[in-house]
């Protein structure tokens, strides 16, 4: 008899997804779907509203990476009064930075401490009781306490610069509206009131020890878990380095080729399309020339990691030379290697901090220009998740008459269903009873990408995700529900 | 910023979102206060998270403020919060006797902890609150003056008011 198994919610991630699997009568998976159910509405509901309200209101997509949306919202309407980035005066410019990469941090944090861990410190097949935060702070106290404190470290970083942790306002149209004083930049430095940046690059550094250690016991899972071949994409700078805030598009397929140069963001349009599938709200972006089958891409930390030449900071850089000596791979195609690569990120965003915090031009007044206005910006930026498009058009009146988004959850989208595709071939099909360790193991491949599914439909309301399980004449017979409220 | 805030200090944590109607109580209820820094820090937050089990460590006593669903007799209703571990599909949304488990369970904090409930009807896209609420907001504060004054918890000694 078919099946149909339906996980619905995903958890451990940001926001509500399902995963319905459908298996033959003899319990061989026939398809799989990762659908995603939330409404999708930002990019409508901004049209008519001033240009300059675009940073603060699109940020509440997600209560997570608003500060991700921010500023890719603020360099498109840097353009549209006139200021290219590389206009921007040098103190906007590396505010900017430092919040962007405190925002990364502090994202990165919570994913690796409290949504990925437990899977890691229990393993995927560990009783539901034991996959959660509040196991890994009875067993593992140390841990909890550093990711604790390492996220707030990032989230205070955007409070001195934004005025708030969430949905604060830095950016303005041509720069910043605030600088850092004297006693604001010395308190992440001192570590008298909390942890020091030193310290976080300590911590950074032993967690991605720790990570090292735990692919070295557990490298044969870690190397064939959700293991397929795609293109990688995102940005650089002039010298092919990692680059965060502003740079170049570069994206390879999955065996390091080039499939896109090193393209100014500006041009973005030309390359790339979205297609659309009607089982869910989400877009499927991919590269035109090489069309909707083959020119999709993973974004985020692995595929970060993947295409840069070098990390320009040392400790980063060393790891990254270490990630690829232990692989052995010129572009490596593994899910679960996003969370090794995503610890580098971290060690490389504490580093840019520290340098950051002890430039003295973060304390400047030198905020604002301006230029002659235009009607369109297009602010791209590498969000935690990976590559973010902002795109607005405006009127002769400022008013947005366009906006488009193409979120970074949105780039692994074709990916997440592929690794959804592999557990259920690969764990799933033909088994027999279906376990819950095998369903946490979509889980676990969905969670790798970090998705944020509220931003990548622009959702409004409450999220959950959702596992079914149909059989061939579409009657539900299993499903997992895990509520939203 | 967080330095260690003076010892007799009374945290409150309101937990809301302004721009839904009634889902503001928290935050409003908070405001009502602001002119009292000498006895009260402020949080305002749209959910609660892990690392907020961090910051109330720091604290002796903590009061949560959110809004409620729920019909509560007398609009508004405050009791002591229970540490309890609950794992929902997400971490990024605890309750307070979750939060309250994990500051005893990861700093061995002492905090005292209380949830003040206040009840609401309207949780659309809106900026103020509906008038059922306003009154409820009223009833909450008398209820928490009554407490605090009953209690003791205003100490005023020289570091509280420096």
């Amino acid at each position: 008899m078919q099946k149909k198994i339906t996980i619905d919610p995903v958890t451990r991630v940001e926001g509500h997804g399902r995963v319905t699997i459908h298996l033959d009568e003899y319990g061989k998976v026939e398809d799989s779907f990762f659908h995603i159910v939330e409404f999708r509405g930002f990019e409508r509901f901004i049209q008519g509203h001033p240009y300059w309200e675009a940073p603060v209101l699109v940020q509440r997509l997600c209560g997570i990476c608003p500060v991700s949306h921010h500023l890719a919202a603020a360099k498109a309407i840097d353009q549209l009064v006139g200021v290219d980035p590389e206009d921007l005066s040098p103190a906007a410019h590396k505010l900017r930075k430092l919040l962007h990469y405190g925002q990364i941090f502090q994202s990165h944090a919570l994913h690796f401490f409290y949504l990925a861990s437990p899977d890691l410190l229990f393993g995927v097949d560990a009783p539901v009781e034991k996959r959660n935060v509040f196991a890994v702070a009875i067993e593992n106290k140390e841990l909890a306490r550093k990711g604790i404190l390492m996220r707030k470290f990032g989230q205070e970083i955007i409070q001195a610069i934004a005025g708030k942790k969430i949905h604060g306002v830095a950016a303005v149209p041509g720069g910043m509206h605030k600088t850092l004083d004297a006693a604001e930049r010395e308190y992440f430095l001192n570590g008298k009131d909390i942890p020091s940046i030193d310290t976080m690059i300590e911590w950074s550094q032993e967690i991605v020890d720790f990570i090292k250690g735990y692919h070295e016991k557990h490298r044969i899972m870690m190397d064939s878990f959700a293991e397929f071949p795609s293109g990688h994409l995102g940005m650089v700078d002039e010298q092919g380095n990692l680059e965060l805030y502003h740079g170049k598009l570069r994206a390879i397929d999955g065996t390091g080729n080039i499939t896109l140069p090193d393209v100014n963001t500006q041009d973005y349009q030309q390359y790339f399309a979205e297609g659309v599938e009607r089982w869910s709200y989400m877009k499927f972006p991919y590269l035109k020339e090489l069309g909707r089958e083959n020119g999709w891409n993973r974004v985020g930390p692995l595929a970060r990691i993947n295409i840069c030449n070098t990390i320009p900071t040392p400790l980063a850089e060393k790891e990254r030379q270490a990630f690829i000596a232990f692989t052995g791979k010129k572009v490596n195609n593994s899910t679960l290697y996003s969370h090794w690569a995503r610890l580098i990120e971290i060690l490389h965003c504490a580093e840019v901090m520290r340098d950051l915090l002890h430039d003295d031009e973060i304390m400047s007044s030198d905020l604002v220009r301006e230029g002659k206005p235009r009607l369109e910006g297009i602010g791209i930026i590498e969000a935690p998740r990976g590559t973010l498009t902002h795109h607005y058009q405006i009127d002769e009146k400022g008013m947005i008459t366009r906006c488009n988004l193409i979120v970074s959850t949105t780039h692994n989208n074709e990916a997440m269903n592929r690794a959804v595709r592999w557990v259920a071939n690969n764990v799933i099909s033909q088994k027999g009873a279906i376990t819950d360790g095998m369903l946490n193991q979509v889980e676990v491949a969905i969670r790798a990408y970090d998705p944020c599914l509220s931003c990548a439909t622009q959702a409004l309301g409450q999220m959950a995700l959702q596992v079914e399980l149909y059989n061939y004449e579409g009657e539900l017979i299993d499903e997992r529900i895990t509520s939203g409220n | 910023m967080n330095a260690s805030p003076p010892a007799t200090k009374i945290l409150l944590i309101g937990i809301g979102n302004s721009g839904r109607s009634d889902d503001a109580l928290g935050w409003k209820f908070l405001d009502t206060f602001d002119a009292f820094p000498c006895w009260f820090d402020f949080e305002y937050r749209y959910q609660l998270q892990v690392e907020d089990a961090e910051l109330i460590s720091r604290y002796k006593k903590v009061i949560f403020v959110d809004a409620s669903r729920e019909v509560i007799k007398d609009g508004a209703s405050l009791h002591a919060c229970i540490p309890t571990p609950s794992a929902s599909f997400t971490t990024h949304k605890l309750d307070p006797g979750t939060v309250l488990w994990l500051a005893r369970e990861l700093y061995t904090a002492q905090t005292e902890a209380y949830v003040m409930a206040i009840a609401g009807t309207e949780w659309e896209l809106h900026h103020g609150l509906s008038t059922i609420a306003r009154t409820n907001l009223q009833k909450a504060l008398s209820l928490f003056l009554d407490f605090i004054l009953h209690a003791n918890l205003l100490q005023p000694k020289a570091e509280a008011v420096a």
